[in-house]
C-alpha cells in the first residue's frame, strides 16, 4: 500500500549522557553515546540536521545538530527553555535520552565550493553554525575566506568561545565580534552584529553567508547583505520550529508550503521569501 | 456486479465480522444522531442512515492513541521501552463517498510522500471497505463540488448502491471479487446498473443551492488561495469569526495534524500518546520560549484553508484536500465552515471585477 518513501521508526534510540558542560547561563553541553554500539558505529549525519530528542518522563523536542561529522564526539547545546529543555538540564552524566533522526536536509556544502564563506550568528544561533564551521575548517583549502561574524546581548552570552579559540589556529579563519553594549574589559566592537559587516569588509562576490539568530537580528543582517548587493539565493538561514514528528506528518512546523522538518531546516533566503508566513 | 438483497448485506456483514473488527454508521442509542463507529453487532449498522456525524479517520488515525510506553529508573538508569502492538484487521463498511476520497488523502499524506508513518501504516494495512454511494444528498453536502461524489470511482473493495429494496455491488479490487464469489452473490442484469446510474444523476440534482451555486467557483478560489491573492481584509473577516474550537479539524475527513505528549501515569510508566490537533489552536505553532511564529487567529484560519484549498497541498493528495463532506459547515460556531469561506472569496472576486 504504501509508496517508495522509507518507513520511519518511532521509537528512540537510548544513548548515555556521558559529560554535560556549562556553556553559557541557562545553555548546557550534553555530549552522547548511543547504547547500542552499531548505532553508536554506524549513526551518521549531515551538517546542518536536526534529532528529536527524548527526555524521558518529560518528553521530546527537535534540536540542531552542532557537531560535524567530522567530530569525535557527538552532543547537544540546548538552552533551558520550557518543560522538555528544562527537564534536560535536571539530567546528571550516566542518564539516558532518546534520539530519533537525523532529519531535515543539511548545509548545501558541494555549492559553495571555491567560495567565501561569512557565518552571521546572532546569540545561540551559532549552535546549528557549528557543525558547518568545523566541517569547513577541516576542508579549509576547498574554500576562499571563512569570516565569522558573531554577536550577543553580552561577552558572558557568546557560545562556544574556547570552540571559536581553537578555530581561531586555522589559517585564514577571520572572526569578529560585538557585543550590545560595552563592558570593561571588552576589546570587540558595541554593538548589533550586523553593524560587524561594512567592518569586516565581508567580500560580496563569489560569497555565501550563513546566518542564525534571533528574527530581529536576522532581518538586520539581511537588509544589510543585500543592500550591499547580496543575492537572496546565497544567504543561508537555518529555521527552528516546533516539530512533534520530524518526519513531515504532524505538520507543526509549516511555513507556507513547506515542512520545516523535510524541506529544511536549511533554506536559502530567497526561499524564506517565497514561504508567505513570518519566520 | 451483483446484487444482494437486504439479507444478502447482513451475510455480507456476518462474513466480514468472522475476519475482521466492524465498523460502520450506527444510530446513537439516545441522541439518535448517526455516528461512524466501531461495532459489536452487525445488526447496529445501518448502511442507508444520513452521513455520520464522525468521519472515519479515527479507525487508522485515533483521537487518542499511545505510540509507546517506557519505564525510566533514574536511580538505576532502567530504560524499558516497549512499542503499542497494532494493526487488527479492520471492516470499515456504508463509507459515503466523500469520507472515502478522504481516506485516500490521508493515504497519499501518511504513506506516499517522503517518509511513511508507521503507525498509520499498521493501522490501516489490512483494511476491507464497503463503500456506498449517495442516491440522495444532505442538507450539508457538497461533494459534486469537489469531485469526491455522490458515488465512489476508487478505494473500495465492494461499493453498494441502494436500489428499492436491493443492493448493487460493484467489486473494486481483487479481494472484493473474492468476497462476493465466496459469498455466491448474484449477478446483477445490464438493467439494473443502468438504473444506478439513473440514481446517481438523480442525487446529484438533489444537491443543496449552495452546493450548487459553489461548483463553478472551487477551482477559482483554489487558484486565488495557491497564489496568495485573497485580501488580509477576508482573513480578517473569517478570523474574527472562528471561535479557536478546533472542531473543523475533528470532524473533517482529511485533517491529520496531531500531537505528541508524554503523559506520566500513576504506575510509574509514561505514555507517549498522539493526539488530533488543530492549527486553529494558538499553541499549535508556539515555540518553547513562548516565541510564536503564527500568532495572530487570521493567519491560523488563513493556513487551514489554504491547507484544503491550495494547488500546493493537493500535490500531496493527487486532489484538493476538500472532500464536500460539509461536516465543518455543520459543526461551525462562527459559520465559517469551508463552504461560507468559498463564497466570502468569491464575493471578493465578484466585488472587485
Amino acid at each position: 500500500m504504501s509508496g517508495n518513501g522509507e518507513v520511519i521508526v518511532t521509537v528512540p534510540e537510548a544513548a548515555v549522557v556521558e559529560e554535560i558542560t556549562e556553556e553559557i547561563e541557562d545553555v548546557r553541553t550534553f555530549y552522547f553515546r548511543f547504547e547500542d554500539p552499531d548505532r553508536e558505529r554506524d549513526f551518521r549525519i549531515r551538517s546542518g540536521q536536526f534529532v528529536m530528542c527524548t527526555v524521558f518522563g518529560a518528553g521530546e523536542f527537535a534540536v540542531s545538530l552542532p557537531f560535524s561529522p567530522e567530530d569525535d564526539r557527538r552532543h547537544i547545546s540546548v538552552r533551558r527553555a520550557g518543560k522538555v529543555t528544562g527537564a534536560l538540564h535536571q539530567l546528571e552524566p550516566g542518564d539516558k535520552i532518546g534520539i530519533r533522526g537525523p532529519f531535515g536536509n543539511g548545509f548545501p556544502f558541494e555549492e559553495i565550493r571555491g567560495r567565501n564563506v561569512i557565518y552571521i550568528a546572532g546569540g545561540i544561533g551559532l549552535i546549528p553554525l557549528r557543525s558547518s564551521i568545523v566541517h569547513l575548517l577541516q576542508h579549509r583549502s576547498a574554500y576562499g575566506r571563512i569570516i565569522l561574524l558573531y554577536g550577543s546581548r553580552s561577552a558572558k552570552e557568546l557560545m562556544y568561545r574556547y570552540m571559536i579559540d581553537t578555530w581561531r589556529e586555522t589559517e585564514g579563519f577571520e572572526t569578529h565580534f560585538a557585543i550590545d553594549r560595552a563592558e570593561p574589559g571588552w576589546t570587540g566592537d558595541v554593538g548589533f552584529v550586523h553593524t560587524l559587516i561594512p567592518k569586516a569588509k565581508v567580500p560580496v562576490d563569489n560569497s555565501v553567508a550563513f546566518v542564525c539568530g534571533p528574527p530581529t537580528m536576522f532581518n538586520a543582517v539581511i537588509r544589510e547583505l543585500t543592500s550591499n548587493g547580496m543575492k537572496d539565493d546565497v544567504i543561508i538561514s537555518t529555521l527552528e520550529r516546533h516539530m512533534k514528528c520530524g518526519i513531515g506528518k504532524c505538520q507543526h512546523c509549516a511555513i507556507g508550503r513547506t515542512l520545516v522538518c523535510t524541506d529544511g531546516p536549511v533554506y536559502t533566503y530567497r526561499q524564506i521569501k517565497t514561504l508567505g508566513e513570518h519566520i | 456486479m451483483y446484487v444482494i438483497t437486504r439479507e444478502g448485506l447482513r451475510d455480507l456483514l456476518e462474513s466480514l465480522q468472522d475476519e475482521h473488527a466492524l465498523f460502520g454508521p450506527v444510530h446513537h442509542e439516545v441522541s439518535g444522531e448517526v455516528l461512524f463507529d466501531r461495532v459489536d453487532d452487525p445488526a447496529r449498522i445501518d448502511i442507508d442512515a444520513p452521513i455520520p456525524f464522525n468521519p472515519p479517520k479515527f479507525a487508522f488515525f485515533p483521537q487518542f492513541g499511545r505510540i509507546l510506553r517506557y519505564t525510566y529508573d533514574r536511580r538505576t538508569k532502567d530504560l524499558r521501552m516497549e512499542k503499542e502492538p497494532l494493526g487488527e484487521a479492520k471492516a470499515l463498511v456504508g463509507i459515503r463517498s466523500c469520507d472515502l476520497a478522504g481516506l485516500l488523502c490521508l493515504d497519499r499524506f501518511y504513506l506516499g510522500q517522503e517518509f511513511v508513518d508507521e503507525f498509520y501504516l499498521e493501522h490501516r494495512k489490512r483494511t476491507f471497505i464497503v463503500s456506498a454511494s449517495c442516491v440522495r444528498p444532505f442538507a450539508q453536502c457538497f461533494c459534486v463540488c469537489t469531485d469526491s461524489g455522490p458515488c465512489p470511482r476508487e478505494g473500495y473493495d465492494l461499493n453498494l448502491t441502494l436500489l428499492d429494496d436491493s443492493y448493487l455491488v460493484e467489486p473494486g479490487s481483487q479481494k472484493g471479487a473474492e468476497v462476493a464469489a465466496r459469498l455466491n452473490m448474484p449477478e446483477a442484469d445490464p438493467g439494473l446498473v443502468s438504473e444506478r446510474d439513473r440514481r446517481i444523476d438523480r442525487s446529484i440534482s438533489l444537491f443543496d443551492e449552495l452546493a450548487r451555486e459553489n461548483k463553478a467557483w472551487i477551482s477559482r478560489v483554489v487558484n486565488r488561495i495557491t497564489t496568495g491573492f485573497v485580501s488580509e481584509d477576508v482573513w480578517e473577516y473569517i478570523g474574527s469569526q472562528c471561535f479557536e474550537c478546533g472542531a473543523c479539524a475533528f470532524v473533517c475527513p482529511t485533517c491529520s495534524c496531531f500531537n505528541i505528549e508524554d503523559a506520566n501515569t500513576l504506575a510509574g510508566s509514561t505514555d507517549r500518546v498522539r493526539t488530533w490537533d488543530s492549527c486553529s489552536f494558538e499553541g499549535y505553532t508556539r515555540m518553547a520560549g513562548d516565541h510564536n511564529p503564527r500568532k495572530p487567529v487570521e493567519d491560523r484560519r488563513n493556513k487551514r484553508f489554504f491547507c484544503k484549498l491550495s494547488f500546493s497541498q493537493s500535490k500531496k493528495y493527487l486532489r484538493p484536500g476538500c472532500v464536500g463532506c460539509g461536516r465543518c459547515a455543520r459543526i461551525c460556531p462562527g459559520d465559517i465552515g469551508l463552504p461560507n469561506v468559498v463564497a466570502c472569496i468569491r464575493r471578493e472576486i465578484t466585488g472587485r471585477e
